[in-house]
């Protein structure tokens, strides 16, 4: 019987289960949710695929002209990635709903524009 | 003028028969699930019609089209008897309570104890049922269930024949009847009203005393082996129990449909409500026994208090 | 009498993980156990050879995820011991505060597991619900509410702030508050004592000689733990209490682990404010220099050991983690002889078992049933024959 007051005050309260996907848990400011890259910045050093634990980074290309190839389904969004970049390419987004259809989905690529990889090989 | 055999068939298969009970089992669970939902502070049955209420239909209807597995090594006929048995027993006492006036579709003298008779018979057909299953678990989720009968049996019919006692007849409409013009038993019978709930709560087999099926330790006990079809009349059946439970809370004790008013349905209907919300918050309060203490506990205390409150009552009707 | 078997796993609703119990019972008591793992064995120790000592802080996360931080604080210290550096005072108590936070989140699942196995529904899901206060509170700290992610070699990565400290004290007081119920709830309630008092005894005797470790090994009476006895992170500067009770059974092992989410806020509080400014990370080289080191921390299940030997190089030679479960699976079936069927999965729960951190490989003869366990070498000739052949 010990239990009945906090029984008959949750009959008058509102549900604590939140109605997904009508209603969302607020994100907070430090949420690591999948990563993205700004292509233009990349200088091509490698750390990001060296330093990541499961393999989820591959370079094409070296240099300036590098483009990235990233598998979100191997990545562990530990955010080591991010902390280590040089260049400050790398960002965490708070995108954390991402179930996929088909399995070749589950590869992003990052390529240069036409533009950027001209003005990148005149240099 | 509508001839009586009509009027009989139309009440036997519209109201207050098949299709009434039907409906109202499928509610009584909704209302159920719902109350102990929210007393643990979630929002149980949601999404399947206005507020969920058509969950237990789209349940029963999902069974109805799973696979139905036989087990090699049971009993084929009773094994595939046995939910049939259950469901049919479940709902024939049902048609002994008023629902509808002040008198049931089958009342004559003695019905109360009729409906006595069927529910150890339920409680008997549960243990043969574990037995054909010819399965480990199964085989002590029965014999639980046997044990447990045991211990409930007693007090509970000592009870069910107090209002009898003090309205003087053992049939249900005879005894609502008395109530109408006199005081309602569980004023004058407090005792023997809470001895009924607890030894209902074990009939249903609902948590504290829902040994036999345990959950998180002979994973469902004695409807281990049961799947598809006849899980789905199985569950069916225990529907038609809590409704039982709950009339004969109400009909016994509080004056089944008398009232205020002259005998109605709407009053029932209400009584039957906080009947179910008065289970459901037991159900949510406590955690399981153990067979031992379950034994121990009811011939220590219920049958002792049981046989207290019947002496009082052969006293004041003296 | 004649004895039946009845099989405990590995799928089973009172377990959360697959480990499989054979039971002799008569007639409700049972007379004999036989436990039989790895049904989740994944090979971690193989795996953290392939990878630098960088990559397997993030691999030896994953070995649980309830008692992640724990073993990432026992193999950072091992690699820090081997590299010879010392970690900045900040980052320290940083370790401190976050190892105390899982603590509380362990404890608070943990009771409301032992709930549901008593059959308590509602308790069930009135702890689960108060979890969800620590874990946004480890949310705001680190981003993540499993798998935090904190750690690394040299310190931790990311610095608890100012700001956060007050809406931190708010949710500790909210969690207080839940503990003192609790407490009351389980010291009050019939049904539960009836359920956990007497059940499950396991006399000091028997848990120092089959090495009991945690809080299975406080609730008789022995105060052993190794935030006490062998200090690591902040905890020589911290005041705080060793948590024992002296009736041996399930219902003192619920009140040793609500007293210790009562300690581990006490912890935290102190350790916000005596917290000294700073760096929460050094630089560390990537190769570790040759040696042997072993590192023992107190996870929320109990004495967590890790053995790491290296050689020179940027990847680990061997890695050897002995998880809490473990040592506590020679108790449990010292416990579950002479008891009822109804009480095993009440005594299961009662040792919080983690059978993801214990896993080891048994190989098991169906024909004549006899079991053998296979040394490193063997295994390492049988996968390089077994990979010639492919």
């Amino acid at each position: 019987m010990a239990m009945e007051d906090n029984l008959i005050k949750n009959l008058i309260k509102k549900p604590i289960t939140l109605r997904f996907p009508y209603e969302r848990a607020q994100s907070v400011e430090r949420m690591r949710g999948k990563v993205t890259w700004k292509i233009e910045k990349c200088i091509g050093c490698t750390l990001c695929a060296k330093t990541c634990p499961s393999e989820a980074i591959e370079l094409i290309g070296e240099g300036r002209n590098a483009e990235i190839t990233y598998h979100v389904g191997r990545c562990l969004f530990c955010g080591e990635c991010v902390d280590i970049c040089p260049t400050k390419t790398i960002e965490t987004t708070k995108e954390f709903e991402l179930a996929f259809t088909q399995p070749k989905d589950m590869i992003l690529e990052f390529r240069r524009t036409k533009r950027d990889r001209e003005s990148s090989s005149e240099e | 003028m509508v001839p009586e055999e009509i009027t009989a068939i139309l009440q036997v298969f519209l109201f207050p028969g098949f299709s009434f009970l039907f409906s109202l089992a499928f509610f009584v669970e909704w209302l159920d699930r719902k109350l102990v939902a929210k007393f643990q502070n979630r929002y149980g049955p949601l999404h399947v019609g206005p507020k969920g209420i058509l969950q237990p239909f789209a349940d029963f209807i999902k069974l109805l089209s799973k696979e139905d597995i036989t087990p090699a090594m049971a009993d084929r006929v009773p094994f595939i008897a046995m939910p049939l048995l259950m469901l049919t027993l479940a709902m024939t006492p049902l048609f002994c309570i008023p629902i509808n006036g002040c008198s049931a579709l089958v009342s004559f003298e003695g019905d109360l104890i009729v409906v006595m008779f069927i529910m150890t018979l339920i409680a008997l057909l549960l243990f043969a049922g574990a037995w054909v299953s010819t399965n480990r678990f199964s085989t002590v989720g029965g014999i639980r269930a046997g044990l447990q009968m045991f211990g409930y049996e007693i007090p509970l019919n000592i009870v069910m024949i107090g209002p009898a006692i003090g309205a003087g007849s053992l049939s249900i409409s005879e005894i609502i009847k008395w109530q109408s013009q006199g005081r309602w038993f569980i004023i004058t019978q407090p005792l023997g009203f809470a001895i009924l709930t607890i030894c209902l709560l074990a009939h249903l087999q609902v948590v504290p005393f829902d040994i036999p099926e345990a959950e998180t330790e002979i994973v469902s006990g004695w409807l281990v082996e049961f799947s598809g079809k006849k899980l789905a009349l199985i569950r069916l059946a225990r529907n038609f129990k809590l409704i039982l439970a709950a009339s004969l809370m109400t009909s016994l004790y509080m004056g089944g449909t008398s009232g205020l008013w002259q005998p109605n349905p709407l009053t029932y209907f209400i009584k039957l409500v906080v009947c179910v919300f008065i289970l459901s918050n037991l159900r949510a309060l406590f955690a399981r026994f153990r067979i031992d203490q379950f034994l121990a506990g009811v011939w220590r205390y219920l049958t002792p208090l049981a046989l207290l409150q019947i002496s009082i009552v052969e006293v004041l009707a003296w | 009498m004649k004895t039946i078997k009845i099989p405990f796993g590995p799928q089973h609703p009172a377990l959360e993980e697959p480990i499989n119990f054979i039971f002799e019972v008569e007639e409700e008591r049972v007379v004999n156990v036989k436990p039989r793992l790895g049904y989740i064995h994944r090979g971690i120790e193989k795996l953290a050879e392939n990878r630098t000592y960088h990559q397997n802080v993030y691999l030896i996360e994953r070995i649980c995820g309830i008692c992640s931080f724990a073993h990432t604080t026992c193999y950072t210290q091992a690699v820090e011991e081997l590299l010879g550096i010392d970690i900045p005072e900040r980052a320290k108590f940083i370790r401190t505060i976050t190892a105390e936070m899982e603590r509380v989140q362990n404890h608070y699942l943990w009771l409301g597991l032992t709930a549901k196995e008593t059959g308590f529904e509602t308790l069930f899901m009135y702890a689960w619900r108060d979890r969800e206060t620590i874990l946004e509170v480890l949310e705001m700290i680190s981003g993540k509410r499993v798998n935090y992610g904190m750690n690394t070699i040299g310190g931790v990565r990311r610095d608890i702030l100012e700001t956060m400290t007050e809406q931190i004290e708010d949710k500790l007081s909210h969690l207080e508050d839940r503990a003192q119920y609790y407490k009351k709830i389980c010291t009050k309630e019939q049904t539960i004592l009836k359920r956990t008092v007497g059940v499950g005894i396991l006399r000091p005797r028997d848990a120092l000689s089959l090495c009991a470790v945690g809080p299975t090994l406080r609730a008789s009476g022995i105060p052993r733990d190794v935030r006490a006895d062998d200090p690591y992170a902040a905890y020589d500067e911290v005041p705080f209490k060793v948590v024992t009770y002296k009736r041996c059974d399930v219902a003192s092992r619920i009140l040793v682990r609500i007293d210790e989410i009562l300690e581990s806020i006490n912890i935290i509080r102190y350790a916000l404010e005596n917290m000294p400014k700073g760096p929460i990370q050094v630089k560390v080289p990537q190769r570790v220099p040759k040696g042997e080191a072993v590192s023992q921390v107190e996870a929320p299940r109990g004495e967590n050991i890790h053995y790491l030997k290296s050689d020179g190089s940027d990847k680990p030679v061997r890695l050897k983690v002995r998880a809490p479960t473990l040592a506590n699976l020679p108790p449990l079936c010292k416990m579950l002889i002479d008891v009822n069927i109804a009480d095993i999965p009440v005594v299961i729960a009662g040792i919080d078992p983690c059978i993801a951190c214990a896993e080891r490989v048994m190989l098991v003869d169906t024909k004549t049933k006899k079991r053998r366990i296979w040394s490193g070498d063997k295994l390492w000739r049988y996968s390089c024959e077994w990979y010639r052949k492919k």
